[in-house]
């Protein structure tokens, strides 16, 4: 096929930058993630996310972040803690229905 | 740690299920595979908006209009979602704008083709997002975490466009005579792209990316699931459907395609880049690159930004 002429034009530097953007669809919800925009600066960041990610009234609230100001940490190779530390959860208390016979139980027997 | 011990790591991870996001260590070639795919998927949004929009001003009513302006809308979104995540893995958004206006990437072959009539918005809009949505839902489970998150949004919209396109496929279907041939006209011309749309069988032996579970599915695989799930919807509209003619396989109770009917000679040529639209398509978005440059360097621009 025939071949443009047009070539792009070389930049002496690009000021874009790479925002992350979180919306939040109500009050009650947290901010979550939702993708990213280039930008110049964080007010044109912000119109590009709402062009990009509220076409449809999926949220009224958004943050623009530059990408070089977030810091994160992950770690999926962490071995599961050596410790029991199940009393973290709520499941490790399951047994309370068990319990509050046996103590029901007991106050009867005082009662008596 | 040698690239060789990385690498074996690597598809250790791969193999046990795990996901790969855009700032871990990856081979150069899951990177280059990854974004490749990637850039050709959003180069197809970008242009796949054209033929439709080609039918905006043949919209049958004010509603019509409205709604494919905003399908149209999507589409180019979808690309700006999908060159975000490619330019992550390496190469600049303009760079890949680039390569599309000048020939060098591909796009998907049903946008190389021309629209006639309303007809095309509906086959458009009902089997090609069909088909489409059958590809994009078994990438969800892809292995490129980056790619599996824009991916559901899109979907989500695409899931919308099919409606959009059915809606209008049921109103042609239950209109009148001409509207009827309209409709079997546009099945005509866009069955056989439709079926090239999966691509020729995969080469499981050598196809990473199905190897490293960026695409999870074969394209036989996807093209039978698609053919299953919409000729008898096309069939029992009353419509006929050209070479390759669908058939009700004995053994397996599925609506197939023989292998051995399909031509695939238009698809080389659209792999070339020298489908019928293709040279004037790849033309309006080239000009639209040069219109819209100002844009870009006011984005850009020093100056402006220290005012």
């Amino acid at each position: 096929m025939r071949r443009s002429t047009i070539r792009p034009r070389r930049r002496p530097e690009s000021l874009v930058e790479i925002y992350e953007v979180f919306r939040r669809s109500g009050h009650k919800e947290p901010f979550e993630h939702c993708g990213s925009v280039t930008a110049p600066d964080a007010r044109m960041a912000t119109v590009m996310a709402k062009e990009c990610f509220t076409r449809r009234g999926e949220g009224r609230h958004l943050w623009v972040i530059r990408r070089a100001d977030i810091h994160s940490w992950s770690d999926d190779s962490l071995p599961d803690p050596a410790a029991d530390k199940t009393y973290r959860f709520a499941h490790a208390y399951r047994d309370v229905i068990k319990k509050r016979a046996l103590a029901r139980s007991r106050a009867q027997a005082d009662a008596r | 740690m040698t690239y060789e011990e990385r690498w074996t790591g690597f598809e250790a991870h791969i193999d046990g299920g795990g996901m790969v996001e855009a700032g871990d260590w990856m081979p150069d070639e899951y990177r280059a595979g990854v974004l490749k795919f990637i850039e050709m998927h959003a180069n197809s949004e970008i242009m796949g908006a054209i033929p439709e929009r080609e039918q905006i001003p043949g919209a049958p009513s004010l509603k019509r209009k409205m709604s494919l302006t905003a399908k149209v809308q999507d589409e180019v979104g979808h690309a700006q979602l999908l060159y975000r995540v490619a330019e992550d893995l390496g190469k600049s958004r303009d760079a890949m704008y680039w390569d599309l206006v000048s020939g060098k990437s591909k796009f998907h072959n049903v946008f190389h083709y021309p629209t006639f009539h309303w007809g095309d918005a509906a086959v458009i809009g009902w089997l090609i997002d069909g088909a489409a949505l059958v590809t994009q839902a078994s990438l969800l489970e892809s292995s490129y975490a980056p790619y599996t998150r824009v991916l559901k949004r899109i979907c989500a919209e695409e899931q919308l466009h099919l409606r959009h396109g059915e809606d209008i496929t049921l109103e042609l279907a239950s209109g009148t005579d001409r509207q009827r041939a309209m409709l079997q006209d546009a099945l005509n011309r866009w069955w056989l792209p439709i079926i090239h749309f999966f691509g020729p069988k995969s080469n499981v032996d050598k196809d990473l990316l199905l190897r490293w579970r960026v695409k999870t599915r074969t394209n036989e695989d996807l093209r039978a699931e698609f053919l299953d799930r919409y000729v008898p919807k096309v069939l029992e509209l009353g419509f006929e459907l050209p070479t390759p003619v669908p058939f009700k396989d004995a053994a397996s109770g599925r609506w197939v395609v023989n292998d051995e009917d399909i031509d695939w000679a238009p698809l080389d040529a659209i792999k070339k880049n020298q489908g019928p639209e293709t040279a004037r398509r790849l033309g309006l978005r080239r000009r639209s690159y040069e219109d819209h440059r100002w844009v870009r360097e006011a984005l850009n621009d020093q100056t402006s930004q220290a005012a």
